[in-house]
């Protein structure tokens, strides 16, 4: 029978520590099932386990491990982490975005069009000269303003 | 070496030609969130995705 526990991890270091501990439990003939890295869980990892002392034998000598967080998490509560929502689901016509990645880094503009199925956004850049729309993965934008544009 | 995830089961790979999970050849750059599956059998996670073999996949690609 499955248990969830959460070990706290450098921040950034959460996929090697994965990988590391995944290597360790098998070293060490730890029942351990599965190691979860959700990206929006920062300096944490979610570990199903048999038991703790599992979870003790896999995390031994793995470096960017912190400690383990008391208790246990129950399969409900990790569920949402497993099926993401994408992001241009939460983007709506009209918010002002920050593009985080890709040669317009940095710049602030306006969502035009939202493809969902498609998980991408069509924007004007706000500093533009002229409005050229420009078409990026909404995992590429930060939500700077969620006020919905009055025409 | 840039780690790339199949786009139809979303198993993570350095080596983006067939995905030897699937079978698939459409392989992403855009991948989020990580999961390692030891033992499939055994995960209530792995059962929760339909995961059948052990290996590294993203819990979302675009
Ligand atoms: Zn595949």
């Amino acid at each position: 029978m499955s248990r969830f526990f959460v070990v706290k991890t450098t921040a950034n270091q959460e996929r090697l520590v994965a990988n590391m501990m995944s290597m360790v439990a098998k070293k060490n003939k730890a029942n351990v099932y599965s190691i979860l890295a959700p990206k929006e869980l920062k300096g944490y990892v979610i570990v199903e386990a048999e038991s703790t002392e599992d979870l003790v034998k896999s995390i031994r000598g793995v470096p960017h491990v912190k400690g383990l967080v008391r208790g246990e998490v129950s399969f409900n509560e990790i569920e949402h982490f497993l099926t993401p929502r994408k992001a241009a689901e939460q983007i709506k016509e009209g918010y002002t975005v920050e593009i985080i990645s890709g040669p317009f880094k940095g710049e602030l503009a306006v969502v035009k069009r939202v493809d969902e199925a498609r998980n991408e956004i069509t924007v004007e850049l706000i500093e533009a000269v002229v409005s050229i729309p420009i078409t990026v993965k909404a995992d590429h934008v930060r939500v700077v303003d969620k006020k919905e544009e009055v025409e | 070496m840039t780690e790339v995830a199949c786009k139809s089961c979303k198993y993570i790979t350095s080596e983006a030609t067939v995905c030897k999970i699937c079978g698939g050849r459409d392989f992403t750059k855009n991948w989020y969130g990580y999961l390692v599956i030891i033992d499939p059998e055994k995960s209530e996670i792995a059962k929760k995705l339909g995961i059948r073999y052990p290996g590294k996949y993203a819990l979302t690609v675009s």
